[in-house]
């Protein structure tokens, strides 16, 4: 459906605040995750940096939940988060692939 | 036509904003106050005097005290007197649950002391809202979130960032409305930023611990071990009693390297594996040091472990504390942040009423339901700022008023500030809408201009010492201010957009 | 410290004033006519720098650490001060720092 009738609408309300605050949870914990394992520092300095940034990237998640052009790719944030789950809990699985 | 990202986010910041804009006034305005939680505490505080007394003879008391009547306790914790708290205050046992006293500083005796709520009172609802401390602080770190979004949507919609930067029309109904809100938004845009991001770090790794999570497996203890150097407790297998070392020299040595001290902790008095822990006054820099102490062997009076050196991302990450709790830069630099804590708070409360007065025509012709609901929201905008005013300054008055021998007072005077606020919700539903808001801010100035006069009578003497005068000036300043809003009420062009309505309707609150 | 607190504080109001001056529509509010090319010009020059020397007063007053942070506070207090005086007091909100300069000197002359 077109967004310009979605302000009136309840589920596609819902459904959007939901992926904002829902799905771009998920999203930037994994993307922190994600982070703390990528960055090139000491544990103690990633983990600080990346918590550091992690509302950062919540902000725009949830900005980007009722910005997204329909309410299918404001839940993109989830599928998004997937591979950023691997690199930030399985890193030695990474590591075999690589 | 598709909705432009100016629409989506316009809609995103009005209802985000109205949602969770009662409940962010409440965190801005107690945080304001919390600024000055110690110097309203000592006015909650009447039987504490101002004193000056050296920390050396302050503890010297302490110690005796302790001595004579906890000689076995685990745990002594003294409380300093400070420039901020002139008390001195012993506890035995741990330092939350355990056996606290007052005593004076100048004799060493007990002091019988109010049980108060104190200003600390309004430093726990600002980060847990008086509830337990779980949920409490995740629904102000979710309130805290909302607040990031409505920054960012509405620095995104607003067009003429630059253009009305310094832009305010007064006397035009809506458009000075919105023309406050932009104008205290944009121009402390970098106090709000900094607030609310702060904010959301101090309890970051209970909001988002994905990083511990991940390089720690969620331990904690072992994050903090690596963080900061932290002394190993020397385990003995046997203690056996062993006099406590002279604490004079100790406490000079600590003075010197860490600036004026706050407080002592003894753990294992008297006993051989003693130690003794010395904790500053924050201020000395931006980067909160709390928790950063120098340790004594508390027989041989050898330092264990000096403050600690921190990395620079822990610096970081402590600065970053430290410029939310403004502890720092002495009085000045505290009447800053007041100061902006309250225009923040007060340019929430602009957003809030904004969203009313926008919609005022219009619902006048909406549904039976529709109108009940704007109807609810007029009333929480009242209650949430007029009847939260009302209630922070009767928890003062309740200070004065609830007798001194009140068993649990402290928990009276909380229940008496909750009572007050539920009431104002009753009154600003049953009232007409400017009835409401016009009694309520009445109230609230006149507890406020009225407060000088309350102590007078209740102590018996005027404040008593210049910390307890420069509150209530201040407090009969923000009395004034609150008259002066009441005044501006009654003009008649705050009526003026309502003569295009018919006559009956214009009794639609 | 409360002598450059205060005259920090000058400086960030007078550095508030000079840029907001700068801008047409406010010059026209307080004059009644438009600005030149070069009023507006030298007006916005006048303001950066006294925004400069308002950053160098705080740093007298707290160090080089916590300066910056009360000069932000400086700036959005004093420029939510003048914007609420200018559709008042238009005149009063201009000649402010005219009138708080010798108080300034005077208190600077007396904490010695």
């Amino acid at each position: 459906m077109s967004k310009a009738n979605e302000t009136t609408q309840a589920w596609p309300i819902c459904s959007r605040v939901l992926a904002g605050l829902l799905g771009g949870y998920v999203f930037t914990y994994a993307l922190t995750a994600a982070l703390a394992q990528l960055l090139p520092l000491d544990r103690v300095d990633a983990l600080l940096i990346a918590s550091l940034l992690s509302f950062s990237f919540y902000t725009l998640a949830i900005l980007w939940a009722f910005a997204a052009r329909s309410v299918w790719r404001a839940w993109a944030v989830v599928p998004a988060a997937a591979p950023l789950a691997l690199i930030g809990f399985w890193p030695h699985l990474l590591e075999r692939l690589a | 036509m598709k909705q432009t990202l100016t629409q989506s986010m316009a809609w995103l910041h009005t209802w985000g904003g109205l949602l969770f804009g009662w409940l962010l006034f409440a965190i801005f305005l107690t945080g304001s106050l919390a600024v000055f939680d110690q110097e309203i505490d000592h006015w909650m505080q009447p039987e504490i005097q101002q004193t000056s007394v050296s920390s050396a003879q302050a503890v010297e008391h302490a110690v005796a005290y302790l001595q004579r009547q906890h000689a076995d306790a685990s745990a002594w914790n003294i409380s300093l007197p400070s420039a901020r708290m002139p008390a001195l205050r012993v506890t035995a046992g741990d330092r939350r649950s355990g056996i606290s006293t007052y005593l004076d500083p100048l004799t060493g005796e007990p002091l019988v002391v109010r049980d108060t709520a104190g200003g600390t009172f309004f430093f726990r609802f600002h980060y847990s809202l008086s509830m337990p401390r779980n949920p409490g602080i995740w629904i102000v770190g979710l309130a805290a979130m909302a607040m990031l979004v409505a920054l960012i949507s509405g620095i995104i919609i607003h067009k003429k960032f630059f253009k009305e930067f310094f832009t305010f029309r007064p006397n035009k109904g809506q458009r000075s409305w919105l023309d406050a809100h932009n104008a205290s938004a944009v121009l402390l845009l970098p106090f709000h930023l900094m607030i609310t991001y702060t904010g959301l770090l101090i309890f970051a790794l209970i909001y988002m611990p994905a990083a511990l999570d991940s390089l720690y497996k969620g331990d904690f203890a072992a994050f903090y071990r690596e963080h900061i150097d932290v002394m190993e407790e020397p385990h003995q297998a046997q203690t056996h009693p062993a006099p406590l070392t002279a604490l004079a020299p100790l406490l000079a040595q600590a003075e010197a390297r860490m600036g004026p001290l706050s407080g002592v902790v003894i753990e294992h008095p008297g006993r051989s594996d003693a130690h003794i822990e010395m904790r500053r006054v924050l201020g000395n820099r931006i980067a909160l040091t709390k928790g950063h102490n120098m340790v004594f062997d508390g027989v041989t009076g050898e330092l264990l472990a000096g403050p600690p050196e921190l990395r620079p991302s822990v610096l970081a990450q402590r600065v970053m504390f430290g410029l939310h709790f403004a502890q720092f830069g002495g009085y000045p630099m505290r009447w800053l942040y007041f100061v902006c804590g309250l225009l923040s708070s007060a340019m929430i409360a602009t957003g809030l009423v904004l969203f009313t007065v926008k919609r005022r025509r219009k619902y006048v012709t909406e549904s039976a339901l529709g109108q009940q609901l704007y109807r609810l929201v007029e009333s929480l905008n009242v209650a949430a700022i007029a009847g939260l005013t009302v209630a922070c300054i009767g928890l003062l008055w309740l200070n004065r008023l609830l007798p001194v021998e009140l068993a649990q007072r402290a928990g009276w005077e909380v229940r008496g500030f909750f009572a007050l606020w539920l009431l104002s919700l009753l009154h600003a539903w049953l009232r007409p809408r400017l009835q409401a808001w016009r009694e309520q801010l009445s109230l609230a100035a006149l507890l406020c201009l009225g407060l000088p006069l309350l102590s007078a009578i209740s102590d018996g003497q005027a404040w008593g010492d210049s910390m307890r005068l420069w509150l209530e000036v201040t407090v009969v300043a923000l009395g004034l201010l609150l008259a002066w809003s009441v005044w501006r009420l009654r003009q008649p062009q705050m009526q003026h957009s309502e003569r295009r309505v018919r006559p009956a309707q214009a009794q639609v609150n | 410290m409360m002598t450059a607190f205060l005259g920090s504080l000058l400086l960030a109001y007078s550095s508030m004033l000079a840029l907001c001056q700068g801008l047409e529509r406010h010059y026209k509010q307080v004059w009644g006519r438009a600005p030149t090319l070069l009023q507006r010009r030298v007006l916005r020059g006048v303001g950066w720098l006294l925004l400069v020397a308002s950053l160098w007063g705080c740093a007298q007053a707290w160090g080089w650490a916590m300066g910056p942070v009360g000069w932000f506070g400086m700036l959005s207090l004093s420029g939510l001060a003048l914007a609420l005086l200018l559709p008042y007091a238009p005149r009063l909100a201009v000649y402010a720092p005219v009138l708080g300069l010798p108080c300034w000197l005077l208190l600077y002359a007396l904490a010695g």
